[in-house]
């Protein structure tokens, strides 16, 4: 049977590390070496302070779910419906998109704290997705 | 320069035949393709403005056609010319009028999106790659516009209490007012059950929050004021327009969860309602762009017809449809009469403000706000007699 291929990167000179952190499963964005805004996507310039230096800085995983919706249509063959996508504030501050994995809270999802784990999809890519934190009360 | 109320106006408007074409396409033909449909739309709105295809000296198309070509096929050499959506073409032709580049200017628009298959999600969504927002986040299955939306409104809902039927409201408001225009291509009524059993397409959006995908044209043609009322009686008038972004976090799409576009909307509100000198309150019909039913509860908080907040209450006490105390996007919106991105609800404008609007016609109509939040881009822009 044919594996669906995950749904490739949009290819942006400026990720790459990220995805590279990503594969290595040590999650990484790009922060700034001035102000220390942490940028998501990566970018060449800090829309804060307009630095062009960076460093690239592990992060904790940590973070809440701001909102989340159940797709009940299949639009990519690697995500027959129904599936669920999260929106997560970072302790650091961005949002990232991804997908809640194991057990779902009952009723409202938003403002449940998450951390981050690996997924490997069914063709070998590795995804940053996230789980409820059980840690958290 | 400060900008001029009352020194634009549209005098000619046009369209295809929208329900007849969505028929055709279902059984298969192939009407036109977008240069057609919009050339349909042209025709449509030179015949209606009623002045000779030689005084025209502006031309602006749509983003789904090629301005070259477009202008070939019209046989239009013009003065000025450019591609743009639908509000902002508005605020181009505007610009241009007061600046002297041009004096009538013909704004066509046509899309075959419905028979060419054009996919707002999946692996080849249209817009994708220059819109990255659409696109970013695929490798998690996140695609679709619909669900950027979708993402939205939940988020807004847990904030300001809105509830499904509350939101259901909308799509029951537009589809009423369809069942009073012959061009909508859906006009049977629904009511909130039928609503709230509805399908998911990405939850919490019902499938009767989405757009009608449709083949179609829209032309206009605006003109400036002396102009104007030269060759008409009736001109409509740019009372005032408004513009403000946020683009700071789009990717992450932080404008759209943590703060709803509202900052740009009050600004881009604010700023034409300076210009016209008229606000919310004044206004006799309302039109938002509605590309998904979500664009309406948010632009009746972020335009100031209800406090931020209290658009729940609004809905169900003040009412959007037919008898409401606010006419909501009369002509059925992009819900039920066609999506044409924004350029039918100009069309709607001018019929109701020359009393053309028929058995749904807000009697006596002098002011009509449009209103679009788009990707990032709040626009405000006031019609009026």
């Amino acid at each position: 049977m044919d594996i669906a291929p995950t749904p490739a990167p949009v290819p942006l000179v400026h990720d790459i590390p990220f995805w590279d952190s990503v594969k290595q499963k040590d999650l990484k964005l790009q922060r700034c070496a001035d102000c220390g805004q942490f940028r998501y996507p990566a970018g060449p310039i800090c829309a804060e302070c307009n630095s062009e230096q960076a460093t690239w800085e592990r992060v904790s995983g940590k973070g809440t779910i701001l909102s989340w919706v159940v797709f009940h249509k299949t639009y990519l063959p690697a995500y027959p419906a129904p599936h669920t996508v999260i929106a997560v504030r970072l302790d650091e501050g961005p949002i990232m998109i991804s997908n809640l994995e194991g057990p779902e809270p009952e009723g409202s999802w938003i403002d449940e704290r998450v951390s981050l784990r690996y997924s490997t999809m069914p063709d070998g890519v590795v995804l940053p997705r996230f789980e409820l934190d059980r840690a958290a009360s | 320069m400060a900008r001029t109320p009352r020194a634009t106006a549209i005098i000619g408007i046009g369209q295809t035949d929208w329900s007849g074409d969505w028929r055709r396409v279902r059984n298969g033909e192939k009407p036109a393709d977008s240069v057609g449909y919009a050339a349909q739309a042209f025709q449509d709105a030179l015949r209606d403005s009623g002045i000779p295809k030689s005084d025209i000296d502006g031309l602006i198309v749509g983003p789904t056609t090629a301005y070259e070509r477009m202008g070939e096929v019209l046989g239009l050499n013009v003065r000025w010319g450019g591609q743009a959506d639908a509000v902002q073409a508005i605020l181009q032709a505007q610009m241009a009028i007061e600046s002297g580049y041009a004096k009538v200017i013909a704004l066509v628009y046509g899309n075959d999106q419905r028979s060419a298959g054009t996919q707002y999600g999946g692996p080849s969504a249209m817009g994708g790659q220059s819109f990255l927002s659409y696109v970013y986040h695929s490798p998690w299955g996140m695609t679709s516009q619909g669900a950027l939306y979708a993402l939205t409104l939940r988020r807004y809902q847990h904030e300001r209490g809105l509830s499904e039927a509350d939101m259901g409201q909308v799509a029951v408001a537009q589809r009423a007012w369809a069942t009073m225009n012959d061009a909508a291509i859906q006009r049977k009524p629904i009511t909130v059950d039928d609503y709230l059993q509805s399908r998911y397409v990405c939850e919490p959006l019902h499938v009767f929050d989405y757009c009608l995908v449709n083949d179609g044209g829209v032309a206009l043609i605006i003109a400036d004021a002396e102009y104007a009322e030269r060759m008409r009686p009736d001109p409509v008038y740019i009372l005032g327009t408004g513009r403000s972004d946020l683009n700071t976090g789009a990717t992450s799409l932080e404008p759209r969860l943590t703060d709803y576009y509202l900052p740009a909307q009050q600004q881009a509100g604010t700023a034409s309602y300076e210009m016209a000198g008229i606000g919310p309150d004044d206004m006799d019909v309302m039109l938002a762009y509605d590309s998904f039913s979500v664009h309406v509860p948010l632009a009746l908080e972020g335009y100031g017809y209800c406090d931020v907040g209290g658009v729940a209450q609004f809905l169900t006490e003040k009412g959007i449809g037919p008898g409401g105390a606010l006419p909501v996007n009369t002509h059925g919106g992009h819900l039920s009469e066609s999506y044409m991105q924004g350029w039918n609800h100009q069309l709607e404008a001018v019929r109701q403000l020359r009393g053309e609007a028929g058995s749904r016609q807000i009697p006596g109509a002098q002011t009509v706000h449009y209103t679009s939040d788009v990707a990032g881009k709040c626009m405000s822009v006031i019609y009026g007699r």
